[in-house]
């Protein structure tokens, strides 16, 4: 379970962040959370499905990462191999929330919260987070910078899975691998692009998504499709 | 002369007249129309008189599952309508004090026995039935509605289910929104004016009703949803109403509109029947307040003691409060139906054709199938209409005879004597023929699909198995005898403990009846 505590330099002076990727610490998982902004990144290692929340029925994108439950293709005894990782992964143990505020002009102040119970929280190793004076140590500025990007990605989403819902873009699909040893994978619960709907789209709601920022993403996540292959190679890899 | 029906006028809005109007238009008016093209075109025109005076009279507040897929013909977005009209889920009825009075229940859920269309798992439950009620042992959703739970969750796309449903709704908020749907997305012309002739030509048929405001309009066919007046159908033309008093002896009602003690408190997802001493109480749970109404045969009861018992049930399950502050409004009904449907260029639907006791929801359904078959089979011109008036009318007396079998199975079952009605209801000349022949077979053979004659039934064979065993009903098979059966007999028993399992695997997954709703207000249903 998650425990989220607001992050201050006096409750977390001697708290470290583990770097290194790994199932230990958490890593081990099918698929993570992307949104449209790091479509292009996420497309050159990853095919870029939708998935829908059991909480709100709401789409979201996520990056494939293997086939079966707590299945991570990617992690290896030596980490992480994959030239792009996930923003939702990277930003791990943080989160951003905005608190209401009078100090600054827009009226919300952004908020960062660390989950003490991630296996990536330590005393004795990884990165610190502020330094003697109480100040923000870089690894913690550049975090910051990384969360702030995805919550503009996160808001920017909810406009692009509204729009694709809108025009019934979205179509449910099946995957079903057959591996070298003849077995095969069935991969349910998954959306992706309707891609004959695409073809059929006419000017104006293509001028629509394209001045909404939409319309490459749909494309990035059409070509992602192109990475299930390399996927499906890094299954076989393992049997073998 | 060979006259083409293109012009359809339908005479009275409510639920009725909406619902109509919205099945035929998405069945012939796809395309986009605006109210002038549909005037002047030479295509289907249809269009709806309503008058600005006559409330409706909103009593259909409970539908079946068909209507999902009748509003998802008409284009419907199930979240606009979840949002538009207080709608709730149905996944069936309980029913109480049926059997003996006495802190009696059994339910009646939508959702068909597993695995019904292979296995008939009624003769099987024979030999567990003391210690398992039928609905629970052969369906998860008795077990469901019972923890007034959801059948889908958020994730589900609108109109799919986990467990089949239908809905329970606000009447008056469903006829509004049918109403802006059909004139705004459907084409159908709205024309607000009271109807003060109609008129007839040289042949009988009509040719055109007169309205105050709008002048005559014509039509080749029209269609009679004026409600119990029957206005073109019973007033004009005369065709009488058969009353079914002598099979179902309710004929009048007490409703109220009941606030919940805690804008918190659970919605059920079925609608709760409670017997009384001359009638039963109904029981429906909107997202905003509860519906409840007292059907009652005035032969054996005064309204004084109707009104007696149904603010005791208020009182008891809603506080003293509420039955201090409950307005109730009467409704009187001969229970029936029109002799036929169709005469002529003329056919009814809705309480014009006529109307029974609520106790299986039938009222909307009929609108359902009524206007379903007008729009499947609508005439192509004015010769071919006897015809297809003639099956239009051997088909809904079937109906009809086979609604009052149904709702009078419910009768006929129980063990109360305590009230002249309870011994009435079971004396023979008050049952059908059909329903004794009915009766006779299943002492010893369950129901299945050897009952239904007809492919579209108006009931499956299931829910007479529902009402059956859920009232103590016995069959005296041997699930022995049959070789198939003894075959079956193991099947059955694994589909017993697979029952088992969905059940409490349903239960810990799905939401609350209350929790989809507000979900649904909050972030509503994908379609896919």
């Amino acid at each position: 379970m998650s425990n989220y505590v607001i992050l201050s330099p006096s409750a977390h002076k001697n708290t470290k962040v583990i770097t290194e990727r790994g199932a230990v610490y958490g890593d081990q998982v099918k698929y993570a959370v992307t949104y449209p902004l790091e479509f292009r990144n996420i497309q050159s290692s990853y095919p870029i499905f939708f998935s829908k929340s059991s909480e709100t029925g709401e789409f979201f994108p996520v990056a494939l990462l293997g086939f079966e439950n707590n299945e991570n293709l990617f992690l290896s005894d030596t980490g992480w191999d994959a030239a792009y990782i996930p923003m939702m992964v990277e930003r791990q143990p943080f989160l951003i929330g905005f608190q209401t505020s009078d100090e600054v002009e827009e009226g919300k102040k952004p908020v960062v919260s660390i989950d003490m119970d991630s296996p990536k929280v330590s005393e004795d190793q990884g990165e610190a987070l502020f330094t003697e004076d109480e100040q923000p140590t870089e690894f913690l500025k550049s975090m910051m910078i990384r969360l702030e990007a995805l919550h503009q990605g996160y808001e920017h989403n909810k406009g692009f899975i509204v729009s694709l819902a809108a025009i019934d873009l979205l179509e449910p699909f099946t995957l079903e691998i057959t591996l070298d040893d003849g077995s095969t994978n069935q991969l349910l619960g998954f959306y992706t692009i309707n891609e004959p709907k695409l073809a059929e789209l006419d000017g104006d709601t293509l001028a629509d998504l394209n001045t909404k920022g939409y319309l490459q993403p749909i494309y990035m996540a059409v070509a992602s499709h192109a990475r299930v292959r390399a996927l499906i190679e890094k299954k076989n890899a393992l049997l073998r | 002369m060979n006259s083409s029906v293109n012009r359809i006028v339908i005479v009275g809005g409510g639920t009725a007249g909406w619902l109509s109007a919205g099945i035929i238009a998405a069945e012939h008016f796809i395309a986009e129309h605006s109210a002038s093209d549909a005037q002047s075109s030479q295509g289907f025109q249809l269009c709806l008189i309503e008058s600005p005076d006559i409330p409706t009279i909103g009593v259909g507040e409970g539908t079946w599952p068909s209507m999902r897929s009748t509003l998802q013909k008409m284009g419907i977005s199930e979240t606009e309508f979840f949002r538009e009209c207080s709608v709730s889920f149905k996944q069936g009825t309980q029913f109480y004090g049926w059997i003996t009075g006495k802190d009696d229940t059994y339910a009646h859920p939508f959702t068909l026995p597993h695995k019904y269309s292979e296995t008939n798992l009624a003769p099987h439950w024979q030999s567990v039935r003391d210690r398992v009620k039928f609905a629970d042992a052969v369906c998860p959703q008795s077990r469901l509605f019972g923890d007034k739970l959801a059948p889908k969750n958020i994730a589900t796309p609108e109109y799919a289910f986990n467990l089949n449903y239908g809905y329970h709704l606000d009447a008056g908020k469903f006829a509004d929104f049918l109403r802006k749907h059909c004139v705004k997305k459907l084409g159908v012309v709205h024309i607000s004016a009271n109807m003060t002739a109609v008129n007839s030509s040289d042949n009988g048929d009509i040719v055109s009703v007169t309205t105050d405001s709008h002048g005559a309009i014509e039509g080749d066919l029209f269609i009679d949803c004026s409600g119990s007046q029957a206005l073109l159908l019973g007033e004009h033309y005369g065709i009488s109403l058969v009353s079914k008093k002598q099979y179902l002896f309710n004929d009048s009602a007490l409703a109220a509109q009941v606030p919940y003690q805690n804008a918190e408190d659970p919605i059920q997802s079925c609608t709760l029947s409670t017997a009384q001493s001359a009638g039963w109480i109904w029981d429906i749970g909107l997202p905003s307040r509860r519906g409840i109404g007292h059907t009652y045969s005035t032969d054996h009861h005064t309204e004084e003691a109707a009104r007696t018992e149904l603010l005791n049930y208020i009182a008891a399950t809603a506080g003293e409060q509420a039955a201090a502050d409950a307005n109730l409004r009467k409704i009187t009904f001969d229970p029936g139906h029109r002799e036929k449907f169709w005469h002529r260029n003329c056919v009814a639907i809705g309480m014009a054709s006529g109307f029974i006791e609520p106790l299986e929801a039938s009222a909307l359904v009929l609108v359902e199938l009524s206007a379903t078959m007008i729009a499947e089979q609508l005439p192509a011109n004015r010769q071919i209409m006897d015809l297809v008036a003639k099956r239009f009318n051997d088909k809904f007396l079937y109906r009809w005879d086979r609604i009052i079998d149904f709702l009078k199975l419910h009768y006929v079952l129980t063990r109360r004597r305590d009230s002249e009605y309870w011994i009435h209801n079971c004396e023979t000349s008050s049952i059908p023929d059909s329903l004794q022949e009915l009766l006779a077979i299943w002492q010893y053979q369950a129901p299945w699909h050897r009952d239904t004659s007809h492919i579209d039934e108006m009931f499956p064979s299931a829910s007479f198995q529902y009402v059956l065993y859920g009232m103590g009903f016995t069959t005296q098979t041997d699930p022995m005898q049959r070789r198939a059966d003894r075959e079956t007999a193991k099947m059955a028993m694994s589909l017993f403990r697979e029952n088992t399992q969905r059940t409490e695997q349903l239960i810990n997954s799905l939401p609350t009846n209350r929790e989809l709703i507000d979900k649904i207000y909050k972030y509503g249903f994908q379609k896919i």
